[in-house]
This record gives C-alpha cells, structure tokens and sequence, in this order.
C-alpha cells in the first residue's frame, strides 16, 4: 500500500502543500483548512510538515458513534459526510492531532490521500513529500528530536 | 461452541459484539440481552436539534443483529446472575446459561431530590425517551423558556440544540462555576462570559429547592436567589451506574464493579465494561469510572478480545471531553485538575483563548485548551494534547519553552517523537478494521 512519506529534510517551508491540499479538499485556498500543515523549526531554518499516517489502530475510526469512518481503496480513512454528526469524538480520540471539525459543514474531517493522488505530494518541488510503497514509520520524528536536542536548545534564534 | 452473553446494548455491548465478530467470524453464540433497541447516545444532541432523523440514532438494526448472527433479546431485561450456575436470570424467570458474561448496563441520570422533580416537563436528558421527552417539550422552540439544572458535561452537550432553536435558556449550577468536572475556574469564567453575550443566562452557586406547578408554567424556588418561571426543565444533575442488579453476585463493587487490566472482574468469567466498570485508569493506574464513550468503546473491544480467548491488557482509559458551546471549543485529558502538577497556563482574552497544561517532571499529565470553533481547528492541538497525555512521552527538552508559551504544542508534539511512539500502539493489538467490513463466515 502507497503512504505519504515525508522526508523533512528537504522541505523548505514552501507552503506549496498546505495550498494544494486545502484546495483539493475544500475547493479554496485556505490553510487552515488544509490536512497537511507544515512546523517551521525556526532556530534551524527547517521545516516539517505532518499529516495523518493512516495509523492501523485507526483511533477515529474505532471511536466513531455512528461508524461513519471507513478505510477507503486508498487505504484511507475516511469520513463518509452523510453519516458523521459532527459530534468530535474522533478529535480527542486521535493522539496525532490529524482529526480536525469544520465549521462550516459541521463534519470532522482528515487526511483522506485525496483518494490516492494526493495533492500535496503532487505538488511539493523539492520531494519532501511523496506517495509510495513503503512502511508506515515515524518519518519526522528522528529530524524532529534532532530540533529538539539542540545544544542550543530549541528557542535557538526564535526570540 | 462458547456462548457470550452481553447485557446492555450501548456502546460498550455494540463494541463487545463487533470485536468478538470480528475476531471469529460467527463461530461463537452471542445472546444480547437489552430493554431497547440499541441506540447512539452520542448522537441524541442532534436528533434534539433536528439534525438527523430517528432512525440515524440506532447503531444496531434488529436486522444487523441479526446479519451478525445476534441472539438478541430486545426488551428483556437481567434481574440477577447466579455465577455458581453459570447463568444469568431475566425478569420473568427465563435463564440463559453462559461460559461468558459480559455487564455493560450503563447508567441512569440521577434528579436532583427536590419536591416537585417528578412532575411533568421535568426530564433528564440521558436516554432516547428522555431525549424524545425533551424534543416535544421544546415544540417550535421559539421563545420556549427552559431550565437546566446543572451545568455539567451532558447539560453542554444539549445547549447548542436548544438555543440554536430560539429557546431562551436559564442554567442553574450548585457549584461555584460551570463545567465543574470539565474545566478550572479560568476556564468557566471565559465560557460564563462568553454564554452571557450570547443572552443565555447562568446562576452558579445556586440551589434548586422545589419545582411547582404555575398554570401550564413550573415555577422554580432556590435555597438563594429569586424564582425562575420555565415552560420546561431540564435535570442533567449527574448519573449513576446501574449497578443494584448485581448486588447479590458475589462481584466486587465500588462506585462500579471493580475490573482489571482485560476488564475481568473478580468472579470468573464475568466481565464489565463502560459506565459501570470501574478499571484502571491510563495516567493513574488508580481505578476509577469514566463514564464517557471512548472509554465504553475501549471496554468493550478489551472485554470482547479477552472474552474471545485472547490475553489482551488494557493500558487504561483517558478522562476526556469534547464539548463545542454556541462555537467555543472546549476539551480536557487526563488530571486536569491535579492539585500536585506543575501547572503552565495562559489566557489570550482578545480571541478568547485558554491554554493549560500540567506535568509531573517532563510529562505532560493533564491539559485545558479552550478557544473559538473556528479557530481551534487551525492547529493540530486537541489530538496532540491527548497523544501527548496518553503517551507520556518525555518532553521534558520542551518544557521551558511551553512554560513560556502553553501554546505552542504542536513543535513539543512533533520533536518529542509522539508520533512515532504511537504507531505501533494499539489496543487490540492489531489494525482496526471498518465496522462495514465486519461479517459472519457463511
């Protein structure tokens, strides 16, 4: 099964992403509603972007009420809007903080793979995202916890 | 072929049966026994604001019951088991024998026991009748006046329905704020506040004496303050497991019946889980009901795995809420309230917005995040809020900075490695699949 990997290391903090994705998925270019979204590590100059991992214990899906979260063809999961009540059970069930509620339709919504074309990955100009057999893992944590572990700490150069 | 016997049909009973289906396609006897046709209590807010239609309120169809090969016993109800016999005996006299007992009745709301809290257009608001009650009560809504009586989770639960229907809302707390066992007195204030602007009026410390009747009206009298008159009142002043059925079975009780890490209580072969079960909880490891839907989820796929001949331990269950007020988002996790954390909070008054977090040493215990819908969703904050809680993944690299900066937590999140500590992380130890996809052998 394709995944998204991120590779954050090459991410320059384009942005590119957030706009394709939340066009994809809200026809607008809005970021706050994009499903990727990109962590400016400022006292490096670096950048990760993040999204759903499509994690197998599935929490939004087990959490769901209404079992309106099903996995797709993609391998997505996904939220069928006919059935979801918007009631956010799935935003606290999630521990990755990728199950987000739109206010304006009233549904919860993540990332669905933008049903096996991501836009995201279509789109970044420097290969920090892209969609391709591999196995699930933590891609940004090891460059992440490298931030962290700055002698410097990690307000380095922010203030 | 072993015989499951599940009593109650909400949540945790639904998830015991798909997990058990799940885990041997049909090859097992389940007998659901239930007094109603299980139903959605997460959804009754939105079948009382019209949102969705009745039927959208049921999980489990008698037909997809019965596509899982359920034996299920609708309106009967459990009277007592006999655990030396193996058997569980229903009002009426029938027995049913089990190898397992699964006990997920749930609980009931509680009135406050004031004259008068019996009398008609007083409801609680916890079960489809009682939401049903409440929804003709209300009528066309406009201009209809309605009292609620306490001011907890569920009360905030309805508040959206009501008022987004043109109900003018009085809600009345014994304690000194709202959200009393939800979120911290900087908390409250903001959502007191934010409840006043928006013409719902709130009296805290407040006691509700009697409720009389005044023509069609109910006139409500208090320890302190003037007279309240309503067309209907509402009593969300607290629920209590159902748990006087099993006095007699030998189980160990506490507020509920005491289980273990796999939700097994201590006579063999019986099990309990959601509301009533009392089981370990993820921060503390200390036993405690959480009488919220993601931990009667949890039981029940736990119950079920183990029920099933798996040896599945349960890490604990996370106290959490999620309630969206007139379009302020307000959620906790964990021990939010925990007088021994060290605690980091800060306000922005102008949005309003509300941060809180609290640790022991570098991990995160317990957190508050408050703020508008709209909002709130432009960061990745609530789940990894909770991802960070249920992890307990050392942050302590990050801590001076969010003692600084509260707000700042999805860097924490993304260098703490929480992601990645979560993958592997499950609670049944396998990928979860789609309820749709779950089917008997044939």
């Amino acid at each position: 099964m394709k995944i998204l990997k991120i590779i954050p290391e090459k991410c320059t903090g384009c942005m590119r992403c957030e706009l394709a994705c939340s066009y994809e998925q809200t026809g607008t270019f809005q970021p706050s509603k994009a499903v990727i979204r990109v962590s400016a590590f400022e006292g490096h100059t670096s950048y990760a972007p993040y999204t759903c991992p499509q994690c197998d214990e599935a929490w939004c899906l087990t959490a769901c009420p209404v079992e309106a979260i099903g996995i797709s063809p993609a391998g997505a999961k996904d939220v069928a809007d006919d059935i979801c009540v918007g009631c956010k059970l799935c935003t606290i069930a999630c521990p990755y903080g990728t199950m987000f509620y739109d206010i304006d339709t009233h549904k919860a919504f993540k990332c669905d793979l933008c049903g096996g074309n991501p836009a995201c990955a279509s789109v970044c100009p420097t290969d920090a995202i892209v969609f391709e057999e591999a196995d699930k893992t933590d891609w940004v944590g090891p460059f992440a916890a490298e931030r962290a572990k700055s002698p410097a700490g990690p307000l380095a150069g922010v203030l | 072929m072993a015989r499951h016997v599940i009593v109650g049909g909400g949540t945790a009973g639904w998830n015991a049966i798909t997990t058990l289906r799940e885990l041997d396609k049909g090859e097992s006897e389940i007998v659901l026994v239930a007094d109603e046709t299980p139903y959605s209590r997460m959804v009754l807010p939105y079948y009382l604001a019209r949102d969705i239609a009745e039927s959208h309120v049921y999980i489990a169809s008698p037909p997809k019951l019965a596509a899982l090969n359920v034996d299920a016993r609708l309106g009967a109800r459990a009277e007592r088991i006999d655990a030396s016999a193996g058997k569980l005996i229903l009002e009426g006299g029938d027995e049913i024998e089990y190898d397992n007992l699964l006990i997920a009745t749930g609980s009931s709301a509680v009135k406050a026991p004031v004259p008068g809290a019996d009398g008609k257009n007083v409801h609680s608001f916890w079960t489809f009748p009682q939401a049903r009650a409440v929804a003709s009560g209300v009528g066309e809504g406009e201009g209809a006046r309605v009292a609620m009586i306490g001011a907890g989770f569920i009360a905030f639960t309805i508040l959206n329905a009501l008022v987004n229907q043109g109900v003018k809302l009085t809600v009345v707390e014994l304690e000194s704020r709202i959200l009393p066992r939800m979120i911290d007195d900087t908390g409250a204030g903001i959502v007191q506040d934010w409840l006043n602007d928006r013409g719902v009026e709130v009296r805290t410390s407040t006691q509700l004496a009697s409720i009389e009747d005044k023509g069609d009206a109910k006139l409500l009298k208090f320890k302190e303050g003037p007279d309240l008159e309503v067309d209907l009142v509402i009593m969300a002043t607290g629920i209590k497991p159902n748990i006087d059925w099993v006095a007699d079975s030998g189980l160990e009780t506490n507020q509920g019946i005491l289980v273990d890490e796999h939700c097994r209580t201590n006579v063999a072969n019986i099990y309990a889980a959601g509301d009533i079960a009392e089981g370990p909880d993820a921060v503390t490891g200390e036993k405690v009901v959480h009488a919220i839907e993601p931990t009667a989820m949890q039981h029940g796929r736990v119950a079920a795995a183990n029920m099933a001949g798996q040896e599945v331990a349960y890490k604990g269950s996370l106290l959490m809420n999620i309630v969206d007020v007139l379009d302020m988002e307000i959620a906790s996790f964990g021990a939010w309230d925990d007088p021994d954390a060290e605690v980091f909070e800060a306000v922005r008054a102008e949005r309003p917005a509300y941060r809180k977090l609290l640790f022991h040493g570098g991990r995160l215990t317990g957190a508050i995040i408050l703020g508008k819908t709209r909002e709130i969703w432009t960061t990745n904050d609530v789940g990894m809020l909770k991802g960070l809680v249920y992890t307990g993944v050392d942050i302590s690299e990050w801590k001076e900075h969010l003692r600084e900066n509260p707000f700042d937590v999805k860097r924490a999140f993304l260098a703490s490695g929480a992601a990645g500590g979560l993958l592997p992380e499950t609670v049944l130890g396998r990928p979860s699949i789609s309820a749709h996809e779950i089917a008997i052998s044939s």
